[in-house]
């Protein structure tokens, strides 16, 4: 899953049509829509609200490791409008403090930093792309997941020689629509990285059948976790089964068993080079 | 090769930041305060960054020689380490690095002249004693050669040390500086082994035993002392064969006369570390065999250990005298 967050509906409008997301109902305190891949959240401006935004689309689905793309619009006083920068490092303006997104993606576009201000500024500032959400969306969506899988791409909408009076609903709306290959590059590339943190996170699928069947305490869950991914990373030939283990009368009884059998497995190295 | 270089600011214009960025012109030159905002940072993942690690070009400001860690000895009185960088192009899948470590991004320190000095005074506090200096710790001593040139920087320092030593510990053939110099008589080129069928499935990206054993043989015939680790040894069923055609497949074309020391070592990680790395690499065989944790250290069960390092001694001591051996464990039993 990739949970896209915008700050205005002009800058999802694109998004929405092009991956053809439905309204989400269930969600009232921000407008959300999704498909079976992507989550997009309207956040509204500034970051407070794109922090806020953030942890309600993280908090809906605890157990996911999502991939986060911040999109929208910034200035940048001498970048060509239109023109995509993805943030390799996002400094809050206010507490001067930086922070980096783990750039493993190979990026479609050129790269550059981002400060987040807390109100809109009158005169550029140098080297750098100005919003007002990316502080605050990586700041919260670092509390659920690895930097990574979490980026800012912006959209130049105004700079030295053409200022905001020029950007409307309208105006933004097509700054997003003409990116959309950078912007399905980015999601293309976050997809695998975050099914592979995925499925490094998630228990061995044995794991509920056996629990269905004896009871454990969660000390020894998570020993059972364990056995069974040891189970696993030996590639036997059967899989773990709890109509094997029938014999045993409780949990910690299955553990010993289970034990056993991995400890009486031959160990070679052989196999996995093939 | 690099998408993003990280810099500390304060080394932005240091002569050895401007010739490693000069090699990677293509690079995004990313401007940081200090190296610990990118490489200690919460939220990041090893196995992940490992895909694709960016460069990090700090300063070292203090601990820039340390003592060596129990069982890294070499014969020495007094053994330390010090750490040029952080992280190996390399991917062992036994290395404490990815335990110890929350980031796999490589950190080049560039003030070698800092390292230098620091071994210099470590050398002078103690001039009648042996001292051994560990390159090969937190990274390979010459895996990143062509872009860190360390052994370039760092040979003169002990050519002019009589009483320190330095080891350079590796798995790389990039021998080229090496082969260029005099060889120095306190300098041991120490490689680490485990047998073919192991390497290939848990040390990736790693040259082939077969490669770093010509590697060897070149150090040997322009006049380096010559290392063997075997350390981590590595169980698998019938390892005994494996070790023993290791053995054979080396000594057959070293000669004892260029080696300065062999040493053993069982498989041990501290056991914070060792969670990490099953965390990160939930699949992998090497974490699936029989451990035991004994004083916060993970290892193989105690008489699987023995088993491993008494039948390896032996084989080895077929091959060279007893004086070049030593133990990175407890040689009681020995």
């Amino acid at each position: 899953m990739i949970n896209i967050i915008t700050a205005l509906p002009c800058e999802a409008r694109a998004l929405i049509d092009h991956y053809r997301l439905q309204g989400n109902r269930h969600h009232n305190a921000f407008r959300c829509y999704q498909n079976d891949e992507l989550q997009l959240i309207i956040s509204g401006v500034g970051k407070i609200a794109a922090a806020t935004a953030t942890t309600f689309l993280a908090a809906s689905e605890p157990q996911r490791s999502s991939g986060w793309l911040n999109l929208g619009i910034a200035g940048h006083a001498n970048t060509p409008i239109g023109e995509p920068l993805l943030a390799h490092k996002i400094i809050d303006a206010a507490t001067e403090q930086s922070v980096y997104p783990g750039i493993i993606l190979s990026p479609p576009c050129h790269t550059a930093p981002l400060t987040t201000v807390d109100i809109p500024e009158q005169h550029y500032r140098e080297n750098t792309m100005v919003d007002m959400e990316a502080s605050g969306f990586y700041a919260a969506a670092s509390r659920f997941q690895s930097c990574e899988l979490i980026h800012s791409l912006k959209i130049i909408s105004d700079n030295q020689t053409h200022s905001t009076d020029h950007i409307t609903e309208k105006t933004v709306a097509a700054l997003i629509a003409d990116n959309l290959n950078t912007i399905d590059a980015i999601i293309t590339a976050l997809q695998p990285l975050a099914v592979q943190l995925e499925s490094n996170k998630q228990p061995p699928a044995e794991l509920y059948n056996f629990m269905e069947r004896w009871r454990f305490t969660a000390y020894q869950q998570n020993e059972l976790r364990l056995l069974l991914r040891r189970w696993h990373a030996l590639a036997l030939d059967t899989p773990p089964d709890p109509h094997d283990f029938t014999d045993c009368k409780n949990g910690k009884a299955i553990l010993i068993a289970i034990k056993d059998h991995l400890d009486a497995q031959p160990i070679s190295f052989e196999q996995a080079n093939h | 090769m690099y998408q993003v270089i990280y810099i500390e600011e304060a080394i932005a214009d240091h002569p050895r930041t401007l010739s490693i960025c000069e090699r990677f012109p293509k690079a995004t030159i990313v401007y940081c305060k200090h190296y610990g905002e990118i490489f200690n940072r919460k939220g990041q993942n090893f196995r992940l960054q490992k895909q694709k690690p960016a460069l990090i070009l700090a300063n070292k400001y203090k601990n820039l020689v340390l003592d060596a860690p129990d069982g890294y000895g070499i014969g020495g009185h007094r053994n330390y380490y010090f750490s040029h960088m952080l992280n190996c192009p390399y991917d062992c899948r036994y290395c404490f690095l990815q335990g110890m470590y929350r980031s796999a991004n490589y950190i080049i320190f560039v003030n070698y002249e800092d390292f230098q000095q620091s071994i210099i005074d470590t050398a002078n506090q103690h001039p009648d004693e042996t001292l051994w200096f560990f390159s090969g710790y937190d990274c390979d001593s010459l895996a990143y050669e062509p872009v860190t040139e360390f052994t370039k920087a760092f040979l003169p320092t002990f050519r002019q040390l009589p009483n320190a030593h330095l080891e350079l510990r590796t798995k790389s053939v990039q021998i080229r500086t090496l082969l260029k110099s005099e060889p120095i008589d306190n300098c041991v080129v120490a490689y680490s082994f485990t047998p073919e069928v192991i390497s290939q499935a848990l040390e990736h990206g790693v040259p082939s035993v077969e490669k770093r054993i010509d590697a060897m043989v070149k150090l040997q015939q322009h006049g380096w002392k010559l290392g063997l680790r075997f350390d981590p040894m590595v169980y698998q069923e019938g390892f005994e064969q494996l070790y023993q055609q290791l053995f054979e497949q080396l000594f057959s074309r070293l000669s004892t006369d260029s080696i300065h020391s062999v040493s053993l070592g069982t498989l041990r990680t501290p056991k914070a570390f060792h969670q990490n790395m099953a965390n990160l690499y939930p699949e992998e065989k090497l974490f699936a065999g029989r451990f035991e944790e004994n004083r916060g250290m993970i290892t193989y069960q105690k008489e699987l250990e023995e088993q491993m390092t008494r039948f390896c001694y032996d084989q080895l001591m077929q091959y060279i005298p007893q004086s070049l051996f030593f133990a990175c464990t407890p040689t009681e039993k020995l």
